[in-house]
């Protein structure tokens, strides 16, 4: 499949009575995106700002972050089989709006995290402090359940960020780039001296707050499958997953995914790849039996020599993670690993909760544990009120000048397990 | 699905919604002193069935665990004793936070519930 | 700003007195003086920081004189107020790691002064003092000289300076097992793909996050005749006679020892005590049986349930023992039971 991207860069987001993308600036009509997001009746009201890097701004309790795309040509839409309807995707060409995101903020539930910072020390463990983001804080009609009200956010973001995508349509692309790949027979006569490579994406998976959407299926219901990679650049992944800010894939992660970017980076040059295999991690523990197993499989019927995998959220996946890697090893495919790290405040403990010896390749995205200071910011776009207001722990988290004091589990992407950052540990 | 499995919990939202349905064993306990009451039922023979580690919301923030056994006599399955093992010792290194406020202890209890309905819905009732 | 004051600790080899046969040279403190690979480092540390004394040692006299060494270098080093205590490099030099091990954990825990040597990784040193202090990793020979002064010296300064110590892929030390973040050149997913390549190519890679490794023994079979069998103790509770005559160290330790318990029915506070450093030893102090159950195997002899107790069992302390250094122990007095005709042995930890 071939998929061609064509970035549009854009420099500046300001409000207007027009929506339109000219000279690089987005000009978002706020009313016409509050009717998008008012289609939903379980939302009361909408409110929009704009966050730009370096401003003394901070975003909390952060849901989703997602980056506009329109499908120009090609089968489907953006987001199928949640906002597109269904079908494959991944082939044609896609515009993108590079250098922004939606970001949807609000508390779902009463404990959530992500915290942005758009400057200041904390910018540095955050790719989306680095992003033009315009926010929105939805807030539910009375009484809504934690359940509706999480799927009525996400669908919002989704359907603001294809709203805005729209904008792109005609606008001649600054950058355009070529993603493909090959049919199996075609891949082997086309290199046949180059490694046969997958990437292998473990999706959170476990319930309520921690679900991810495959083509719109909820992925604790599925089996482990093949996507072309490009697939995921039209959005056929998305995030319903609000805990564990700093090792959650955002929607835009999905949708920018840095493994399935850097392997295309070495696509007929050192590596054939070949394609993507989706799994997930459910807390069945037979569940995870099939699910290793089957992607062990597939690992083997497509005569790969190495593969990638990387993983998503904290504990339970750990398990998925060490059984995919010993499996897949045990069919003779060369694993790299990607995780991140809870090794304790003082970085003495024991980082994953399960290992094995096969793991001998393992990329880590630091240790989430450790404990920085977030000055206090000029501004506040969504509440505090979870991180402040907590009885008892104010005094360990609101220092008296004002600055936070928390671990870097909190803030949104810090310690990213598919490699999206350069934060490391040793 | 070979036995008949008990849920093991300190969650009182998940003895409401299973009473009559699946037997549960509710205990007033502690996140980690529930994770020992399953090490030691594992110790007895007993099988894990979920992962004692499910959900990203971190030992220390929610009081809340739900497990699903499995009955057993006899050998001790390994495999089980070294998840429950490990995630024991993984309680140890997050810091403890809350309390909570009121409203907050109900969100907890319903993620908890929510981790546990998949995996009934994986195993059957 | 003055200058940070360091003191640097180097053996009689690095201090051009003489080879192994002059390794027996005791302890001494040359203030204002600076010998052998201190010139290294004086050039390194620039305006940061100067030697204002060398401590010159025999590797032979350091390790057979231990307490005495270490008592005498630490009254040397605190008479000279140093920010910052420098030791080696020791490279593959086995007793000379030690002994840098040995001294530099010593000024940092009992004078408070923070401590930085280096070796080479599979230096017994290394593993013994890894997590005690900081060692930079150097080269197998004092060839690397060059190189290892290059790690050595910019951290002693921000050791001296109290700066935060960055992770070890960064300073240029041993892993500690402290995990410690920092940020790479490269992302995340470019560094997997790059090692990937790099094991598909089959060529050397390393792995951002070594698994831990768990030495698995495959249980012998059981013993069938326990009547007639010779069963003799070890322990790694570092229960020892009253006064520790061989001198097992608290922690870490370097050595075991081989004791004669022959009529010895029971242990009591005035024969035996723990030398252990990792537990109250007020119970094992009282009773050393709770720790080596001399007393209820006595029992059992007397009852017939097992043919005798061996008459020699085999102690070290377990407390943050290197694991090789516990295997070398276990592969030499091993062969000792073996050799005795020993059955089984009941091993006893804490």
């Amino acid at each position: 499949m071939k998929l061609e991207i064509g970035n549009i860069f854009i420099k500046d987001i300001q409000f207007a009575a027009e929506a339109k993308i000219a000279d690089g600036v987005l000009y978002v009509d706020k009313a016409a995106l509050e009717k998008v997001v008012l289609a939903d009746e379980t939302i009361k009201s909408v409110t929009f700002d704009i966050a730009k890097p370096g401003e003394s701004v901070r975003i909390t309790p952060v849901k989703d972050v997602i980056e506009p795309r329109v499908k120009v040509e090609g089968r489907g839409g953006i987001f199928p089989g949640v906002i597109a309807k269904v079908d494959t995707v991944g082939s044609g060409k896609t515009h993108v709006l590079k250098g922004m995101a939606v970001v949807t903020a609000g508390k779902i539930v009463g404990f959530q995290e992500g915290v942005i910072d758009m400057s200041g020390p904390g910018a540095a463990y955050t790719p989306f402090s680095q992003t033009l983001n315009l926010v929105m804080v939805c807030e539910p009609v009375d009484g809504l359940k934690q359940h509706d009200y999480e799927k009525a956010v996400r669908l919002a973001g989704l359907r603001v960020a294809v709203a805005l995508g729209e904008l792109g349509r005609n606008v001649t692309p600054d950058e355009t780039k070529v993603y493909e790949t090959c049919g199996i027979k075609e891949g082997i006569e086309k290199y046949p001296d180059l490694p046969r490579v997958a990437y292998v994406q473990m999706l959170q998976s476990q319930g309520l707050l921690h679900d991810t959407y495959v083509y719109g299926v909820d992925a604790k219901k599925t089996l482990s499958t093949i996507l072309c990679p490009t697939e995921t650049m039209d959005g056929a992944i998305i995030s319903g997953n609000c805990v564990s800010a700093c090792d959650k894939n955002p929607t835009y992660v999905h949708e920018n995914n840095p493994v399935v970017e850097d392997l295309f980076a070495q696509h007929g040059k050192t590596l054939n790849f070949v394609c993507q295999i989706i799994t997930n991690e459910n807390v069945y523990l037979a569940d995870k039996q099939r699910s290793s197993d089957w992607t062990a499989k597939m690992c083997r019927m497509l005569d790969l020599d190495g593969v990638i995998v990387s993983q998503e959220g904290f504990g339970n996946p750990d398990t998925d993670l060490i059984m995919n890697c010993k499996k897949i090893e045990a069919e003779g495919v060369k694993t790299v690993i990607i995780t991140d790290e809870y090794a304790g405040q003082d970085g003495k403990s024991q980082s994953l909760a399960d290992a094995d010896a096969s793991a001998d390749a393992v990329v880590t995205g630091g240790n989430a544990n450790e404990v920085v200071i977030l000055p206090k910011m000029d501004k506040v776009i969504g509440t505090l009120d979870y991180i402040n207001k907590i009885a008892g722990a104010s005094a360990e988290t609101l220092q008296p000048d004002g600055s936070l004091k928390v671990e870097l589990q909190v803030i949104t992407g810090a310690t990213n397990e598919t490699g999206f950052l350069k934060l490391s540990a040793r | 699905m070979t036995g008949r499995y008990t849920v093991i919990t300190n969650n009182p939202l998940v003895l409401e919604n299973l009473k009559g349905r699946v037997p549960v064993a509710y205990r007033d306990v502690s996140y980690v002193e529930l994770l020992r009451e399953v090490r030691d039922q594992i110790h007895k023979g007993g099988k894990l069935l979920t992962h004692p580690l499910s959900g990203s919301v971190k030992p220390g923030e929610t009081p809340y665990k739900s497990v699903m056994l499995l009955s057993g006599k006899g050998d001790v399955d390994e495999r089980s004793l070294d998840l429950i093992e490990n995630a024991i010792q993984a309680c140890s290194k997050f810091q403890r936070k809350g309390p909570y406020r009121p409203e907050v202890d109900k969100d907890f209890q319903l993620v908890d519930w929510t981790l546990l309905e998949g995996a009934i819905a994986s195993a059957g009732e | 700003m003055a200058k940070l004051r360091v003191v640097h600790y180097i053996n009689q080899f690095f201090a051009q007195i003489g080879g192994e046969e002059k390794a027996d040279y005791p302890a001494e403190l040359r203030a204002g003086e600076v010998v052998g690979p201190g010139m290294a480092l004086m050039q390194k540390f620039g305006d940061e920081a100067e030697i204002v004394a060398t401590v010159v040692c025999g590797d032979s006299y350091f390790n057979e004189n231990i307490d005495k060494a270490t008592a005498d270098i630490l009254e040397m080093v605190k008479s000279q107020s140093p920010d910052v205590f420098v030791a080696g490099p020791a490279f593959n030099a086995g007793r000379y790691g030690v002994a840098c091990g040995t001294i530099a954990a010593a000024v940092q825990e009992q004078l408070g002064i923070p401590s930085v040597t280096g070796m080479y990784v599979e230096n017994p040193g290394a593993d013994m003092f890894k997590t005690k202090i900081y060692i930079v990793s150097t080269k197998n020979s004092a060839a690397g000289m060059r190189d290892a002064v290059a790690k050595l010296a910019p951290l002693a300064v921000k050791l001296g300076k109290g700066e935060r110590i960055g992770a070890s892929a960064e300073e240029g030390y041993i892993p500690n097992g402290v995990r410690v973040n920092f940020f790479e050149k490269e992302r995340g997913s470019a560094r997997a793909v790059k090692m990937l390549i790099k094991k598909l190519a089959g060529k050397p890679f390393e792995t951002e996050f070594p698994m831990p490794v768990f030495d698995r023994v495959a249980p012998n079979p059981p013993v069938k005749d326990m009547a007639h069998a010779k069963i003799a103790l070890v322990t790694s509770g570092g229960i020892v006679p009253k006064g520790n005559p061989d001198h097992i160290e608290s922690s870490s330790a370097s050595h075991y020892g081989e004791y004669d318990i022959t009529g010895v029915m029971d242990l009591t506070a005035d024969t035996f005590e723990t030398a252990h450093g990792g537990y109250d030893p007020v119970y094992a102090n009282a009773d050393a049986d709770r720790v080596l159950p001399v007393d209820v195997l006595r029992d059992l002899e007397k009852e017939g349930r097992i043919g005798s107790l061996h008459h020699l069992y085999y102690a070290t302390v377990g407390n943050g023992t290197a694991v090789a250094s516990a295997k070398k122990f276990a592969a030499e007095f091993a062969k000792k039971l073996k050799d005795d005709g020993v059955d089984a042995v009941i091993l006893t930890s804490t």
